[in-house]
């Protein structure tokens, strides 16, 4: 009689080592996140600090008797700055964090020297890119949520729109901004230089998409470029959905273009680490930095 | 023959030592040639929002709001001067404080701990080179600036030096403070970008301090470089200072040396409890 036994070994993969994977990942991840006690300082302060540079440059340039906001007045049509930036420059922050934290996973274990070890254990590789997302993603909401607050508190800002829009727009900004991250993390792997590539998409964010103002201002083939970045759009919907009484209608056609842009930047995020993973690996420069 | 080996330092082993750290820092900055300049064009697109910001609180391109605070309707050229010294602050932060974090991750920090070099050689070391490459990229950023922006400066430039001195070695005093912090914490980034940031914020690096809230403006003018952002514009823009210069000069040499004493002996103590805890080599 002939037995035959059947070992599941890590290298016969199947769903539930990849789920395994995936979740080692992410306990990694979290332990990593919690053990520098500095991100709760980082939770609390980022969404006071960096509005606020922008903020004190509009209380000065309103001036002491408010002609300055007279002129901004006129020129925006906006009665007020402060929940107009405060807003702006937090889904700026969103999209910079995402890129430094989920764009910078790969690029942090090739500079620990873990990279290509990890690279060689028979499991779904996609699992270190998604894995390191999860957890960010639960610090980001944490973070809005304390944006919030802190701008309500602090800032005086008056949140009229609705929370459910809100949360919508959250969720529908989702896969641009981390696909986004995905095909950020796969380029840097292989060109290595991450914080030129981090400055260039963020500067790019940060110029075009309208942190601080109204796209108005702007010249028209820069109004043209913002049309294409999936940013314009969110900041838009968020301003609209927490800070005005316009309702679904006044963010259906930016829900739409996110979503467009969301399924766009995922395929492009996961075909791009396909390509990088697999050029590093011919190049033999995976483990390099 | 007599030799000199390290472990009798000298002056000129010390320069020895200086120099291999800044051509060490050079090689590894420049091995990534799109890092570096993206370098100089970063801090110019930081202040694009504020650009078409300034705009729309203008009227025919004069900020009449900003010039009751500041007494020039020119914000922008106020503003690149701010982020020139800025990315002073920036390299002296990163270079020190970022510059021990590196070390720490890459397995080398307790091996050059062991070396007979002073310690704070090594840190004035790792931000030589961030300085050079900032005293580069500023040229660049008001060339390309005054290009895109307008940079009109028609004060005088050699005056406009004396307030940097000592600013920048006051800053220096604290830049060692803050690298036996993260020495012992082990974190850089949260602490050199929120700490930078601040400083940035409250020494009013994009508008003047005057315009602060009532309650934060005790912080703004505890800060030496509150005196030297303000002295450096009023002599090169002709801003309004809020002191008298000359009083604005003496309290950045006061602070200079009160910043290089407490600096100092915040890091020998800091550094002394670190060797004690055994988390050099730690990250």
């Amino acid at each position: 009689m002939k037995s035959e036994l059947s070992v599941n070994s890590l290298g016969t993969r199947g769903f539930l080592a990849d789920a395994y994977a995936l979740w080692a990942v992410v306990r990694r991840e979290w332990i990593i996140f919690v053990r520098y006690p500095s991100w709760i300082i980082a939770l609390f302060i980022w969404p006071v600090i960096f509005p606020m540079g922008y903020i004190l440059t509009a209380r000065a340039l309103s001036g002491v008797d408010g002609s300055g906001l007279t002129a901004f007045q006129n020129t925006t049509g906006l009665n007020e700055y402060t929940g107009y930036i405060a807003v702006g420059t937090m889904i700026w922050m969103w999209q910079n964090i995402v890129l430094w934290a989920v764009g910078y996973s790969l690029r942090n274990e090739q500079l620990r020297g873990t990279l290509e070890s990890n690279w060689l254990s028979p499991t779904w590789r996609f699992a270190y890119l998604l894995g390191s997302s999860f957890p960010q993603l639960v610090s980001m909401f944490m973070l809005m949520l304390v944006s919030g607050l802190e701008y309500a508190l602090l800032f005086r800002v008056q949140f009229e729109g609705s929370l459910w829009l809100t949360l919508l727009v959250i969720f529908a900004a989702i896969p641009s901004v981390y696909g986004l991250g995905f095909a950020f993390a796969s380029v840097v792997i292989t060109v290595k230089e991450a914080n030129a590539f981090v400055f260039l998409v963020r500067g790019i964010v940060m110029v075009f998409c309208g942190i601080t103002y109204p796209l108005a201002m702007l010249p028209g083939w820069m109004q043209s470029v913002a049309q294409w970045l999936p940013q314009t759009y969110i900041i838009h919907a968020m301003r609209t959905a927490a800070l005005s009484t316009e309702g679904l209608s006044g963010i259906a056609f930016d829900l739409k273009m996110m979503t467009l842009f969301g399924v766009f930047w995922l395929a492009i995020g996961y075909w791009l680490f396909a390509t990088m993973e697999r050029r590093a690996r011919q190049t033999g420069a995976i483990g390099q930095y | 023959m007599q030799t000199q080996p390290l472990s009798h330092p000298t002056v000129l082993s010390h320069l020895r030592a200086l120099y291999a750290l800044i051509r060490k820092d050079w090689k590894q900055y420049w091995r990534y040639p799109l890092n570096a300049v993206s370098s100089i064009f970063q801090p110019l697109i930081w202040i694009v929002p504020v650009y078409f910001m300034g705009l729309a609180f203008s009227e025919n391109g004069k900020a009449l709001g900003f010039s009751q605070y500041s007494g020039t309707t020119d914000f922008m050229s106020f503003i690149l001067l701010g982020t020139v010294l800025e990315s002073f602050i920036n390299a002296v932060f990163w270079g020190m404080g970022y510059a021990l974090k590196n070390d720490m991750d890459s397995g080398v920090m307790e091996s050059n701990w062991l070396t007979p070099i002073p310690r704070l050689l090594i840190l004035v070391g790792h931000s030589v080179t961030n300085l050079i490459v900032t005293a580069l990229t500023s040229l660049g950023m008001l060339f390309f600036g005054g290009l895109i922006f307008g940079f009109h400066a028609s004060g005088d430039v050699f005056k406009a030096f004396l307030p940097i001195i000592p600013m920048m070695l006051g800053l220096y005093g604290f830049g060692f403070a803050f690298a036996a912090v993260v020495m012992l914490l082990r974190e850089a980034n949260t602490l050199v970008d929120v700490s930078s940031f601040l400083v940035q914020i409250f020494s009013g690096s994009n508008f003047p301090v005057n315009a602060l809230p009532r309650f934060l403006l005790p912080v703004a003018l505890a800060l030496p470089l509150t005196y030297g952002l303000d002295a450096l514009r009023a002599y090169l823009i002709g801003t309004n200072p809020i002191l008298p210069l000359h009083w604005e000069m003496l309290l950045l040499v006061v602070f200079m040396f009160v910043m290089l004493w407490i600096g100092t002996a915040t890091f020998r103590s800091l550094e002394r409890r670190v060797r004690t805890l055994g988390t050099l080599g730690q990250h």
